[in-house]
């Protein structure tokens, strides 16, 4: 019951790019075309999830047990950019189709504050290992999904006649202000 | 010097330099901030058991522990429990104080909490939430009075007056105070929760 | 290098090149924090510690660091900064430390930090950096103010927690949750990009 409260809540109750506010360059950056906002998301996850596992396990394989508590944010930092790297290069070996779809938006993740954030939630709220890995799948997910309705709306924006100093990076933080409005109505959904 | 060497040289000493620099920033704040997090709680426990003069970890689990509020003989004069459990908007943690029959309840005391701010947020508010806790009867589970009655003297010795217009925030609180109470009651039936028993320091 | 003077320099932050509302830089705390005027602040000086240390840092030294790991040493030189400001606050002052959470920390990737080292820092001396990163500072503590000094007063009616507004004000809480603050910096950029559209036109 924990790990689904935790599961859904990480989607749509405190959502990462709307209740949090974390990963905003890139929710406005990419979010211009559905397809490419898609692909966003899906390396985003990808490297949530994964980032969930390494940072979970440096915190309470190395950090807890030495106390060092105070070497935390450098270490995450440092990790998150090699873990990019490395992912990097194994999906451009793996599978070049999917590299090729990924490809140039993963080194943008690197100084993606939603990467940091994750693995700072999760050490900070004492999350078990299986907790920590459903918060990073869910967190992204839940990002991928504020992504692809936020450019689905700039799609048809595109049409639109915005007057001129509202375009452009204005008009999108008012409707994600909206968005934010609607997911408030998840509020209250896990008892 | 060739550049890879140079390379591994300078980010070798810049991480060593920044691991000591570090390390000694870590061990001058260390007890201080250890010691912030202790007042907190001692704090809480003071506030929900008035009369408390030193306090006593009895017991502790992930979301639950308890701990014994001392009188100045050292008797153990009512339980405080800290507790977490899920809101409306995010986790609420609070502190309940008790009589040490576990039938009476002190003061209620909310820690943390990210509920609406004017809504939910209501929950640390004493006059529309938090003074219906004061000395309840209970030996069974509390209920909520919905919808709120206009004065405490209308509630039944078990029943919470709910916020107007934040039942689920009022539903949360409640939820968290009774499943943590049923968890201490077992404990205590258990002889969990004896002050003697760890009584070492 | 930079040809400015040194009076411009430090200006050049506080609008031309104002890390918030003219380069879009570090809106995640901009958002996240704004919801009261003493975390606004309290985010805007620990952010300024860490440019202005770690611009320090980087200029003394950007003549050893080979161009290749610069951007892991930069990263270094901030997150340990970071750490101090984050240290800093749990032991001294805890209340605050609460009430911004993750985001202390968080700003190790603030990109206006990362940004300075490598457009500016790296470049030029030590003097002019620390200029630099107090103009930037100022800048952001600035747009910090100002967005949550709009936010605390309509949403709470309060400025750092005093009473402003009269009794028949009735909050609108919506500003402090999430959607007023992507609404109340959306229609400041729309502000900012104004101005500067009729400054330019009358040039």
């Amino acid at each position: 019951m924990e790990l689904v409260a935790i599961f859904i809540s990480a989607i749509l109750i405190n959502n990462f790019v709307l209740y949090y506010f974390l990963g905003i360059c890139p929710f406005l950056g990419v979010s211009k075309k559905i397809d490419s906002a898609f692909s966003m998301g899906l390396a985003v996850t990808f490297v949530m999830t994964i980032t969930a596992v390494v940072s979970w396990v440096i915190n309470h394989w190395i950090l807890i047990p030495h106390e060092l508590d105070y070497l935390k944010i450098v270490s995450f930092i440092l990790v998150i950019a090699s873990l990019v790297q490395l992912v990097e290069m194994f999906i451009r070996k793996i599978s070049p189709p999917l590299y090729q779809a990924l490809g140039i938006y993963l080194p943008l993740i690197t100084t993606n504050c939603a990467i940091m954030g994750l693995a700072l939630l999760a050490a900070l709220r004492d999350y078990g290992f299986v907790e920590a890995v459903i918060f990073g799948f869910g967190s992204g997910l839940g990002f991928t999904l504020a992504i692809i309705i936020m450019a689905g709306i700039r799609e048809q924006l595109d049409l639109a006649e915005v007057p001129e100093p509202l375009k452009g990076a204005v008009i999108a933080l008012i409707v994600a202000g909206i968005l934010a409005l609607a997911f408030n109505g998840f509020i209250g959904m896990i008892k | 010097m060739k550049l890879s060497v140079r390379m591994v040289v300078v980010l070798t000493s810049i991480g060593l330099l920044s691991g000591s620099f570090l390390a000694t920033v870590g061990h001058l704040t260390k007890e201080r901030i250890a010691l912030n997090k202790q007042r907190e709680i001692e704090e809480a426990i003071i506030q929900v058991i008035p009369g408390t003069v030193s306090t006593q970890k009895l017991y502790e689990e992930r979301d639950l522990s308890v701990y014994g509020g001392k009188d100045e003989q050292g008797t153990v004069i009512g339980f405080a429990i800290h507790a977490s459990g899920i809101g409306f908007q995010d986790r609420i943690t609070l502190m309940l104080g008790t009589n040490t029959s576990l039938e009476r309840t002190n003061r209620l005391a909310i820690l943390d909490q990210k509920e609406t701010p004017g809504l939910g947020a209501k929950i640390t508010d004493a006059e529309s939430f938090l003074q219906y806790w004061e000395n309840r009867d209970c030996s069974g589970a509390i209920s909520l009075r919905k919808p709120a009655a206009r004065s405490a003297e209308e509630l039944l010795p078990s029943e919470i007056n709910t916020i107007t217009g934040a039942t689920i925030s009022s539903e949360a609180v409640l939820g968290i105070v009774n499943s943590s109470l049923e968890h201490t009651r077992r404990l205590l039936k258990e002889g969990k929760l004896s002050s003697e028993a760890q009584d070492v320091n | 290098m930079s040809t400015k003077t040194i009076g411009q320099e430090f200006i050049k932050g506080l609008w031309d090149e104002n890390p918030v509302f003219r380069q879009l830089l570090g809106l995640c705390p901009t958002l996240a924090v704004t919801g009261a005027v003493i975390n606004g602040l309290a985010m805007g000086l620990a952010t300024t510690f860490v440019l202005i240390f770690s611009s320090l840092v980087v200029s003394s030294i950007k003549k050893l660091i080979p161009s290749q790991v610069r951007i892991a040493s930069y990263i270094i030189i901030i997150a340990t900064f970071v750490t101090v400001a984050d240290r800093f606050l749990a032991a001294f002052f805890p209340p605050i430390s609460k009430n911004l959470g993750p985001y202390v920390p968080l700003i190790v990737v603030n990109c206006i930090i990362l940004g300075r080292q490598e457009a500016f820092s790296s470049k030029n001396t030590v003097w002019r950096s620390l200029i630099d990163a107090l103009g930037m500072s100022a800048g952001f503590v600035l747009a910090m103010l100002v967005l949550s000094a709009i936010r605390e007063i309509l949403g709470a009616g309060t400025f750092l927690g005093y009473q402003v507004m009269g009794a028949w004000f009735e909050p609108w809480i919506i500003m402090i949750l999430p959607p007023g603050a992507f609404i109340t910096l959306g229609i400041l950029l729309a502000l900012a990009l104004h101005i500067e559209h009729r400054t330019k036109s009358r040039k």
